[in-house]
């Protein structure tokens, strides 16, 4: 019984600890922005360019970008992925849009520069860019007959040009400029520039109390309750009800609920930068860089929503930020509860022994891991720092990463229905290897072998597989001559 | 009679959709058969690249997004006068 209630204080502070230190500055932001991008960049302005005609070099990063930026929910994903395959580019870029999409569009981006680091976040983003062209090109080279058997009819749906408003632009970019400013950690903006405190008997007595309640360990990675972060995760809530009331039927018109709700996010968003800490005296609040940084933006962001966005522009932004909200929060909450409950249960030794080095069955281990397990949306980022926190190497742990997303059961069913199983089980190798060798790349830099050397390590793999394809097409190309004479 | 298609796979917004079809038809007073389209083969023949979509009569009025009822009611008016 006791081991029981053991489990669930694990899970509720660990629960807690990531609502007051995560949710607010990194992934409050990212739902907004995230909704911003959705609701206010026309699609046009990046599909265009992932026409059949359009030149390789321009298509491929053209589908990454999109995945990156048009497809943070499967509504665009599938649709979009089935539009470049069948109508537009061809295999090569919808399989890079297929690849880039879960493992780099901003919602995973900005969380795992949040959580785990920025670090990993960055190896996240341009090892997916790199592999994500690569397999793209691979499977265009593989399946290149069959592609251009494709219905060779319309251009015209990839033909619409679409620009995006300047305001729309500026609100995106203030949004991105506020996250960074919540969530960097330089002296500018960590500093504190003033402080006030007040008298408040029984803070101190409080916070012991916290302490008591959810134990912590910063050695084990485990994060702690403050003050502040109980302040934190009340506004929390108020605002999860209010926006419930005020989003939930935008459709129907803005009520005062809508602006209530606003109103306590930008409050919380302020409070969350404030430094706040118990002492004996009472209650010590220090006025950061962070804190003025939050002001200014927020200030922008209100001045635009009131003078340069329409109110259709609005009504859109609010119901998708809200809509990315409801989808992704509640399994983020229950994933976060859960990893808690199982950190208990692993034994550090066992993740050390298993992936605790950058060795290839390490790496394999943290792909397979990948592969055979699911996760909603983004719970593979509070995972993969649980295993960071028991031991596990960074070079597995990107590995994982890269391929747990990228390959669940679910995606690849709809895959496979859309471009058939032979090619989808190519991909799932292809993805497999290619998860497998961005671990171990990351991992030897990571053990300081010198970005130049993990570079040319990339780059070497990159030409000998190019090599083998390009002489493989070759081959074939001369048996189908040999065959037709 | 109207033909409405709500193409979509039954995610939220392609509900909501159907939802704000639903009430236009009826505030309208029209006759009108409102089909869900989940198979993504006869979405792509109406050349839509996200979800939600809407057809009236065979056209493809609106892609990605979620119309208000003003706009349903001004296309499915347009629609009426063109059959």
């Amino acid at each position: 019984m006791t081991f029981f209630l053991d489990l669930l204080q694990a899970g509720l502070g660990n629960l807690a600890a990531y609502l007051a230190a995560h949710v607010l500055l990194c992934l409050l932001p990212a739902f907004y922005i995230a909704g911003a991008m959705t609701a206010l960049i026309p699609k046009e302005t990046v599909t265009r360019f992932l026409g059949r005609n359009t030149p390789k070099y321009i298509s491929y990063p053209a589908a990454a970008l999109a995945g990156s930026v048009l497809a943070v929910c499967s509504c665009t994903i599938v649709p979009l992925f089935a539009g470049i395959y069948k109508k537009g580019a061809g295999i090569g870029p919808a399989i890079t849009f297929l690849f880039f999409a879960p493992a780099a569009n901003i919602l995973a981006l900005i969380y795992t520069g949040g959580v785990i680091g920025p670090d990993l976040a960055f190896a996240r983003f341009f090892l997916s860019l790199a592999f994500g062209i690569g397999i793209g090109l691979i499977m265009a080279l593989i399946f290149r007959r069959d592609d251009s058997a494709h219905d060779k009819a319309t251009n015209q749906m990839f033909a619409a040009q679409g620009t995006m408003r300047r305001a729309s632009l500026v609100f995106l970019l203030i949004w991105i400029a506020l996250l960074l400013v919540g969530t960097l950690k330089v002296g500018l903006l960590t500093n504190a520039y003033g402080q006030i405190t007040f008298p408040l008997n029984g803070v101190q007595a409080f916070q012991s109390a916290l302490d008591r309640l959810i134990p912590y360990d910063a050695s084990r990675g485990e994060e702690g309750l403050t003050v502040q972060g109980v302040i934190l995760i009340v506004s929390l809530i108020l605002i999860g009800l209010t926006s419930w009331k005020g989003f939930e039927n935008v459709h129907e018109g803005f009520n005062r609920w809508t602006w209530l709700a606003l109103m306590l996010t930008g409050l919380t968003l302020l409070i969350a930068a404030l430094g706040v800490k118990a002492s004996p005296e009472g209650l010590n609040i220090a006025f950061t860089g962070k804190f003025f940084g939050v002001l200014l933006t927020g200030g922008a962001l209100i001045f635009l929503m009131k003078a340069l966005l329409s109110k259709d522009e609005l009504r859109d932004w609010l119901w998708e930020s809200w809509r990315f909200v409801k989808q992704i929060f509640p399994l983020l909450v229950a994933g976060v509860f859960v990893v808690g409950v199982i950190r208990v249960l692993i034994k550090p030794e066992w993740i050390e022994t298993l992936a605790g080095e950058n060795s290839l069955p390490g790496n394999l281990a943290g792909v397979l891991f990948g592969v055979f397990m699911y996760f909603p949306t983004l719970v593979e980022v509070p995972i993969a720092n649980m295993f960071l926190t028991l031991g596990m190497h960074r070079g597995p742990l990107l590995a994982y990463l890269m391929a747990d997303p990228e390959l669940s059961l679910q995606s690849i069913l709809i895959i496979s229905a859309i471009i058939g199983r032979v090619k989808s089980w190519t991909y799932v190798g292809w993805v497999a290897l290619f998860s497998t060798l961005a671990g171990l790349i990351y991992g030897a830099w990571v053990d300081g072998a010198g970005a130049v050397l993990a570079m040319l390590y990339l780059l070497a793999f990159l030409a000998l597989l190019g090599g083998a394809l390009w002489w493989v097409n070759r081959r074939n190309d001369m048996l189908a001559v040999a065959q037709k004479t | 009679m109207l033909t409405i298609k709500v193409l979509g796979s039954g995610c939220p917004n392609c509900k909501k959709v159907e939802g704000i079809v639903r009430q236009t038809i009826a505030k309208m007073g029209l006759e009108a058969e409102v089909i869900k389209v989940t198979d993504y083969a006869e979405m792509i023949q109406y050349n839509i690249m996200s979800t939600p979509g809407l057809v009236v009569n065979e056209k493809l009025v609106s892609a990605g997004k979620i119309p208000t009822e003003a706009q349903v009611t001004t296309w499915l008016a347009d629609a009426l006068e063109t059959a």
